[in-house]
This record gives structure tokens, C-alpha cells and sequence, in this order.
């Protein structure tokens, strides 16, 4: 079953890799793909835990799997940023680029989804596992950057908005639940 | 081989289908008469093209634009823009100039001829491509107008209409403020090189190009080549154009193409041509400083952005 769900979520990736060939703006092509690709796996993540307790469905073994596709997905951003944008040219990056908030609010995300990749392993994870809440701080920059890659935002960068809503707004419900059940 | 060109192939289906129609009535080949397509090529002088440029497809050139009366995207405005409606199509000229009037496409055509222009083109968001366009020089049409002294500016708005461009019918969920704006400073919009576009080779424009006449103002960011216009004015203070108005901070008046001043979000140092996977330098005014650089002496570029 996680096979198959690698499986699904690099699909965009063979599909992407077969048209850059005929790509009228490849790298802007590469970014989009990896870019919505992150996003959404990112967003995706969030819902076994709302899945489990509006429906009863316990999908949190998939959890860490859909995390790490977003991670795979940002971390081919980040090479299409340093490979194809950039060429390899260090000194315009670390001068230039990480200057502007645009970049360096995808920087940070990227960072902090690099902690939780390497801190998703079973013994670091009951460490740290506490800070893996930080995700809703990556997923909030990943998103503000992509508002910020275009000169408007887009049908995606809304959607997503709408879709994070909706789970922010059943957790924050859950929470107060909780609290009044748990109170004195 | 006797290959019949598109043009009279289209040409010939449409005198048979008329035939066809005297057939049946009067009426029908009134009808066919409305529907019978425009021809779509035109003549021009060809553009020796002194630089060797070579042309972006006219695949890549048509199915990546940015029209925002149509969609954000770049690939939907090309089927959203197919049934629109581009002619019979007036421009109308007014302002501090000899005489108002309405000009149709085809009568703009007939006075000022066609010649080729091979441009560079440079998006402020960081791609750039190389078109073929087909269209007259700004300043034979300003010649014709003949501003008068109060004249400092052009200002040019596409054209309003919901009917033809569906972000005009979102009201206030409209991607941007509507009708577009932009504007040329009179010395600018006189120099030789900025260009009214009515075709693409050897073609009249796709809807999706900004058909049936835009402005091309190679040196500078593509946003101020406004499409589909619908009026012209001489004016005598600077227009207000449509994404300074969005964002002051980031657009400005000029938008003169400038690898050395960043857009505040990214670098413009470089620039993905169209069909590319490799970046290239981006040039100061886009590779046509020696024309027009002189019209900026004594200013501060990152100024006036």
C-alpha cells in the first residue's frame, strides 16, 4: 500500500520529465511541478490526523511516507534552484538571492522540512518528534512563497489556502474540545 | 509537387461552400459571406535582421503569453481566446492631437504599410523570447495624428469589453484592475524602434498575442507592450499605468529592461529564453541600448524603475 502511494506521488515527476523535452519554459516548468508537488504533499500530511478523528479512519502510518514525498519534492526545488537557476554560481546565491524574502521564506521552510526529514527516524523521532509541529510554520512559508513567485497568485495558491483553513479550523475545534472536556 | 498554400486552400473551401449556399438561398450565402474567415496573412517588407537573431518558434511564441483578460496562466488564454470576435476593429485616437478619430485595423494597414520587426522580448518575471513581429512604426502613425505642444505623453487602454475578456465580467474578483493601462513618454513612443504589432510571421496576431493590434516596446519589460488596443491618447501628464498602480514598489513607469536593477522579489541579472533549459545574460535595454539610451541620460535608473 505505501509502495503504491510512492508510486502515485511521483507519477507528476515521469510526467514532467517526459515533457521537458517539448517544455516552451522548462525551468519554470521544474519549479511549478516540484513546487505544487511540495505544497500539496505538505497539505496532505495534515489530513490523517483529521482524517482519524472526524471520520474514524486511522491513516497515520501513511504520515510519515506523505512527508517524506514532500520532502524528496522540496529538495528537488531547492537543486532546480542551485542546478538550472543559478548555475552553481554560490556567490549569487548566498549575495544576492537569500537578500530577498521571497527567497530566503522558501529557505527557511526548506530548512525546517530538512530537520524533519532527518529527524523522522524512530529514535531521533521520540526526541524530537514535539517539534515536528513546526510544520505548520513550513507549510504557512512554503505557501507565502508561492504567492510571492508570480506576479498574481494563482487557482492553486487559493485552493491551498481554502483546504488549510478548513483543517486549521477542525483542529482549533478539536483542541477547545478537549479543553472544555478536560476542564476542572 | 503541387502543394496549394493554407490561404487559398481556406480560400477555395470557402468560395465552394458558397456555391453550395447559392443552391439553397439568397440568405445563406449572406450568412456564409459574415462567417468567411479573415485573410489571415499579410505583406510586409521582411526584416533584414542585422543582429541574427533567431526567432522563437511560432508554437513556443503562441501557446506561452501572459493575458491576464483572459487567465493568469500562461498556456489558458490560448483556448479561452480563440472565438474572440477581432474584426471588424476600431482604434480610437483622441487627446491633445489634430483630430479625433476612429481608425479600423485594416485602414491603419492601408496607410502606414507593413514592415518586419525581429525584437527581443523580456518578461519583468525573468523569460525572454525572440519574435518575428509585423506591424509600422509608432511614430508614422504620431506623424499622422500630429500632437500638439500640450503633448507629452501616449497613453494607450485595451480595449473594455466583457464580452470578449472574461477577467472584465469578474468585477472586484478581477486578477487585475480593468481596462489596462500603459503609457510611453513622447520621445520614447517617437523613437524609431517602438513598434505597433498587427501580425507575427507573416501573419495577423492570434487572439491570444493580443490581436488585432498591440504596441511592442522592444528595450523594455513586457508588460509594456499592451495588446488589443482601443485607444490612443496624447496626453500631457504621465499615465498612470496598470501595474504601477498594483504595486508602485515594483512596477514602475519605464520598466526599461535592467539586468543591474533587481525586480524587488528576484534577480533580473539573467533570463530563461523560451525552449531553453540554460540561462543568458540579460542585456541593458534588452540589447538596444545604443538606440535608446540617450533618452534616459541624466537619470537614476533604480530610481526610475
Amino acid at each position: 500500500m505505501k509502495a503504491l502511494l510512492v508510486l502515485f506521488a511521483l507519477l507528476p515527476l515521469g510526467f514532467a520529465y517526459y515533457k521537458l523535452e517539448s517544455a516552451i519554459d522548462p525551468i519554470k516548468m521544474l519549479y511549478n511541478y516540484t513546487g505544487v508537488g511540495a505544497i500539496s504533499l505538505l497539505l496532505l500530511s495534515l489530513v490523517p490526523s483529521t482524517c482519524k478523528r472526524v471520520c474514524g479512519q486511522n491513516l497515520l502510518r501513511y504520515r510519515k511516507t506523505i512527508g517524506l514525498l514532500a520532502f524528496a519534492y522540496t529538495l528537488l526545488h531547492v537543486s532546480v534552484f542551485i542546478v538550472l537557476d543559478s548555475e552553481f554560481d554560490f556567490i549569487t546565491i548566498f549575495e544576492k538571492s537569500l537578500k530577498k524574502p521571497f527567497i530566503y521564506i522558501g529557505a527557511i521552510a526548506f530548512i525546517i522540512l530538512l530537520f524533519m526529514a532527518l529527524t523522522s527516524f524512530k529514535k531521533l523521532f521520540a526526541k524530537l518528534s514535539k517539534y515536528h509541529k513546526a510544520v505548520y510554520l513550513a507549510l504557512a512559508l512554503a505557501l507565502l512563497h508561492s504567492f510571492w513567485a508570480q506576479k498574481v497568485a494563482g487557482v492553486f495558491e487559493y485552493s491551498v489556502v481554502a483546504v488549510g483553513v478548513v483543517l486549521l479550523v477542525e483542529r482549533i475545534f478539536h483542541l477547545k474540545n478537549n479543553l472544555l472536556y478536560n476542564a476542572p | 509537387m503541387h502543394i496549394t498554400p493554407e490561404a487559398l486552400f481556406e480560400a477555395r473551401r470557402d468560395f465552394l461552400k458558397l456555391g453550395a449556399g447559392a443552391l439553397v438561398s439568397s440568405t445563406a450565402i449572406s450568412q456564409l459571406l459574415a462567417d468567411t474567415p479573415l485573410d489571415m496573412s499579410l505583406m510586409y517588407t521582411p526584416d533584414p535582421n542585422p543582429l541574427k537573431l533567431s526567432p522563437n518558434t511560432f508554437e513556443q511564441i503562441t501557446n506561452y503569453v501572459n493575458f491576464y483578460e483572459f487567465s493568469t496562466d500562461k498556456t489558458a488564454p490560448v483556448k479561452l481566446s480563440q472565438k474572440m470576435k477581432t474584426d471588424p476593429w476600431n482604434v480610437t485616437v483622441s487627446g491633445d492631437l489634430k483630430t479625433k478619430q476612429s481608425l479600423g485595423v485594416d485602414e491603419l494597414i492601408a496607410k502606414f504599410g507593413l514592415e518586419e520587426r525581429i525584437y527581443r522580448f523580456r518578461c519583468v518575471e525573468g523569460w525572454s523570447m525572440v519574435v518575428p513581429w509585423i506591424g509600422f512604426p509608432l511614430y508614422k502613425l504620431l506623424d499622422y495624428l500630429e500632437p500638439n505642444s500640450k503633448a507629452k505623453y501616449v497613453k494607450f487602454t485595451t480595449r473594455h469589453d466583457p464580452s470578449l475578456f472574461p477577467d472584465q465580467a469578474k468585477g472586484i474578483f478581477a486578477s487585475i484592475p480593468h481596462p489596462y493601462v500603459e503609457g510611453l513618454r513622447m520621445d520614447e513612443a517617437r523613437n524609431p524602434l517602438t513598434f505597433i504589432a498587427v501580425g507575427m510571421y507573416g501573419k495577423r496576431l492570434l487572439p491570444q498575442n493580443g490581436a488585432p493590434i498591440r504596441l511592442v516596446v522592444p528595450w523594455k519589460y513586457g508588460f509594456k507592450s499592451i495588446k488589443s488596443l482601443d485607444l490612443i491618447e496624447c496626453v500631457e501628464s504621465e499615465p498612470l499605468n496598470t501595474w504601477q498602480a498594483i504595486d508602485a514598489k515594483e512596477y514602475g513607469f519605464y520598466a526599461n529592461v535592467n539586468p543591474a536593477v533587481d525586480h524587488p522579489r528576484w534577480s533580473q541579472a539573467k533570463e530563461r529564453l523560451l525552449g531553453k533549459l540554460t540561462k543568458q545574460e540579460t542585456l541593458p535595454f534588452n540589447g538596444y541600448e545604443k538606440e535608446v539610451a540617450g533618452l534616459y541620460a541624466g537619470m537614476d535608473l533604480r530610481k526610475f524603475i
